[in-house]
């Protein structure tokens, strides 16, 4: 019975193309089902609708989707499943849809369709998946008059959050946009080659370089940024310290926001989510160099 | 169009860039001219009424403590048939984008690459700590800035002369030029600069005052105006300046250690300039910007009274190091952003209360930064290879 019990753990089965393992279903079903409990014991907190019902469910395809993608990087079906359980119970997705019901992930799955698309070279869908998860975003997301950021631990929580916030809403998008401009400008006369590593390493890069710069970021602001990191530790497992770091301020943000205190000062999350943005840029730099 | 892109060897992305950067710089700019500051409101507002309601005769009074050269600049613009703060504003907004120009030039010289000269430019007119000077404090520091950056193009140019001439404009315009002087003595040690070249510094500076002089303000007063300057904002050790005055404490033995603090740093320049001068080096263009970069972060450390902007010669040319060598990129990255938290503590009128970040964090980082230029310094002068020998410095 023992061998035939440890036989089956991982016994072989395919599925089409699709081969999995009785551990490999085991873990889905149990990593599944513990993604469902977490939620619902989280639920009450806000008011159940269709929108934060459908915002649960399509994140479990967005775990789907973030496996897939790591397997597409990888090769690697361990990293692929475990990518799809790490992300059925990461404490920030899970707090966004069924406890504070904000629907992040609405948006988030169009970024990771235009990263997958832009891999696949399809540059000009994912162009529009970018821009129709950045509608998406913008349209959830509101202009405050009153402060720099609305709960993200970002740059202004440094060098202070409360004056010339009309000013700095404009300046800031300004700077951000002569920014992003350079790197166009640098990516286009090095005669750059978009890799795969690349472009992962840029999507991470860009979204947490714009919530850290651009005004009225909210609290969740780092949604995208959360599950881009994970996919890139699962990539390179060196960077396994860059998803840590940025849920904890995730995460933190969250509560500062919900509980309206937190533990420790923002600015200095806001430090830790520079020297992550810090870390991330030099490794697309040097994969952009061709030195890595 | 493809003739004048030729002649100045750009392509269309070049010329789109360099537009685009130009519109961005410009749209925040003209965002922020409208703030008004105290800077404005106590200074320059009043004194330019008053240039308005005395002419040239204001400059014979006392109640003026910056450099003559600085007045002759406000006197024009109470000529002028504009709003004053326009005005003022406007010029400092047009020396933003010279001095941007000038850092383009820069990088060219040192690096040779036009890619990394336009993105000096670009990224000039987007540096916190530059807009918010001219733009949105009413700040002058430009100024200076730009003549130091003109000093340091004409440097690389080897024109040392030209160079000692536009260094002398700093100097007739801001003090605070006076930072990097050290890294003067040591190219003048090591025979980049002439003796005779130090004498546009005096020369330019008497030459400036002379017209303040005829309208009756005192020779005296003149020639020790910024040591009248030094007098002035001694409420505390560090203002606002992340020193090490914010980890020793500011607000205590004021006078003792303005004293103290000044003797310190001269001491330690003159030890620096004394251990640097006992060898001759190959004198690169990275071996230059390195020691201005290094005088311009240890002067202000140890010097008490430093205010929130001081440390915008830094900024600037910690761009430049940087884009001579990527792998520093982020002392600029972290100078400009330790610059800018001082900015945004005066501006947010914190007072006496710390910013989210203690000063004495910002101090222990600014410290950080000092010592890994320092040892990048030292590096450079530990290397044979960029030794030389007495001889071949004379036959150089």
């Amino acid at each position: 019975m023992d061998a035939y019990l440890r036989d089956l753990l991982v016994k072989k089965w395919n599925i089409g193309k699709f081969s999995f393992s009785f551990l490999d279903a085991l873990l889905a079903v149990c990593i599944t089902g513990t993604g469902v409990m977490l939620r619902l014991s989280v639920i009450g907190y806000t008011a159940t609708d269709w929108d934060k019902i459908s915002a649960m469910i399509l994140e479990f395809l967005l775990a789907v989707w973030g496996g897939m993608i790591v397997y597409f990087y990888t090769g690697a079906r361990l990293r692929a499943f475990l990518t799809y359980a790490v992300l059925v119970i990461y404490p920030s997705i899970i707090a966004n849809s069924a406890l504070w019901n904000r629907g992040s992930v609405f948006y988030a799955w169009f970024f990771l369709l235009s990263l997958y698309l832009l891999v696949k070279g399809a540059g000009v869908r994912a162009g529009l998946s970018a821009a129709a998860g950045a509608v998406i975003a913008l349209s959830r997301m509101r202009v405050s008059t009153q402060n720099l950021t609305l709960g993200w631990p970002n740059l202004y929580e440094i060098v202070g959050k409360s004056m010339f916030v009309d000013l700095y809403n404009r300046v800031s998008l300004l700077v951000l946009a002569g920014l992003l401009l350079t790197g166009i400008y640098l990516y286009i006369k090095k005669k750059v080659k978009l890799t795969g590593t690349l472009a992962l390493q840029l999507f991470v890069f860009l979204s947490i370089l714009i919530p850290y710069l651009a005004p009225s970021m909210p609290a969740w602001a780092g949604y995208t940024a959360d599950i881009g990191l994970l996919l890139y530790a699962m990539y390179r497992p060196g960077k396994f310290y860059l998803p840590m770091l940025h849920l904890i301020v995730s995460y933190s943000a969250y509560a500062n926001v919900i509980n309206g205190t937190s533990k420790l000062p923002m600015s200095l999350y806001a430090v830790i989510l520079l020297a992550v943005l810090t870390d991330v840029g030099r490794d697309a730099y040097r994969e952009a160099m061709g030195q890595s | 169009m493809s003739k004048i892109l030729k002649k100045y060897q750009m392509d269309r992305a070049d010329l789109l860039y360099l537009i685009a950067m130009t519109l961005i710089g410009i749209a925040i700019r003209g965002i922020l001219r409208v703030v008004t500051t105290v800077d404005w409101e106590m200074y320059w507002d009043p004194w330019i009424s008053d240039l308005k309601e005395m002419g040239f005769s204001y400059l014979a009074t006392d109640r003026y403590d910056y450099a003559p050269s600085f007045v002759y600049i406000l006197w024009v613009i109470s000529k002028l048939p504009v709003n004053p703060m326009t005005a003022y504003k406007g010029l400092h907004i047009v020396l933003d984008f010279a001095g941007a120009a000038a850092m383009g030039g820069i990088v060219m010289e040192a690096t040779g690459s036009r890619c990394k000269s336009f993105c000096t430019y670009g990224l000039m007119l987007i540096v916190p700590t530059v807009w918010a000077n001219s733009a949105l404090w009413a700040q002058c520091d430009i100024i200076f800035m730009l003549f130091i950056m003109l000093c340091f193009y004409e440097l690389f140019r080897e024109k040392p002369g030209r160079a000692m001439f536009f260094y002398g404009l700093a100097f007739a315009f801001k003090l605070q030029s006076l930072f990097i002087f050290p890294f003067l003595v040591i190219l003048w040690v090591n025979k980049k600069i002439r003796l005779q070249h130090f004498l546009w510094i005096p020369g330019l500076y008497f030459l400036s005052i002379i017209p303040a002089w005829i309208a009756g303000r005192p020779l005296m007063e003149l020639i020790n105006i910024y040591m009248a300057q030094g007098a002035q904002d001694v409420w505390s050790l560090s203002i606002k300046w992340p020193n090490i005055y914010q980890i020793i404490g500011n607000e205590y033995f004021l006078l003792e250690y303005a004293e103290a603090g000044t003797w310190l740093i001269l001491g330690i320049l003159m030890c620096i300039m004394f251990a640097m001068a006992q060898k001759r080096y190959r004198i690169t263009k990275e071996f230059i910007v390195q020691m201005a970069l290094f005088f311009a972060i240890l002067t202000p450390y140890f010097l008490p009274h430093m205010h929130e902007r001081y440390g915008c010669l830094a900024d600037i040319l910690a761009v430049i190091y940087a884009m001579m060598n990527v792998k520093r990129f982020y002392i600029p990255l972290l100078h400009i952003l330790l610059s800018f938290n001082s900015y945004m503590a005066y501006l947010s009128h914190l007072g006496w209360n710390e910013p989210s970040i203690y000063y004495g964090v910002w101090a222990l980082m600014e410290l950080g930064l000092l010592v890994v230029v320092g040892l990048d310094l030292w590096q450079y002068m530990m290397d044979p290879e960029n030794r030389i020998s007495r001889t071949e410095g004379e036959a150089a």
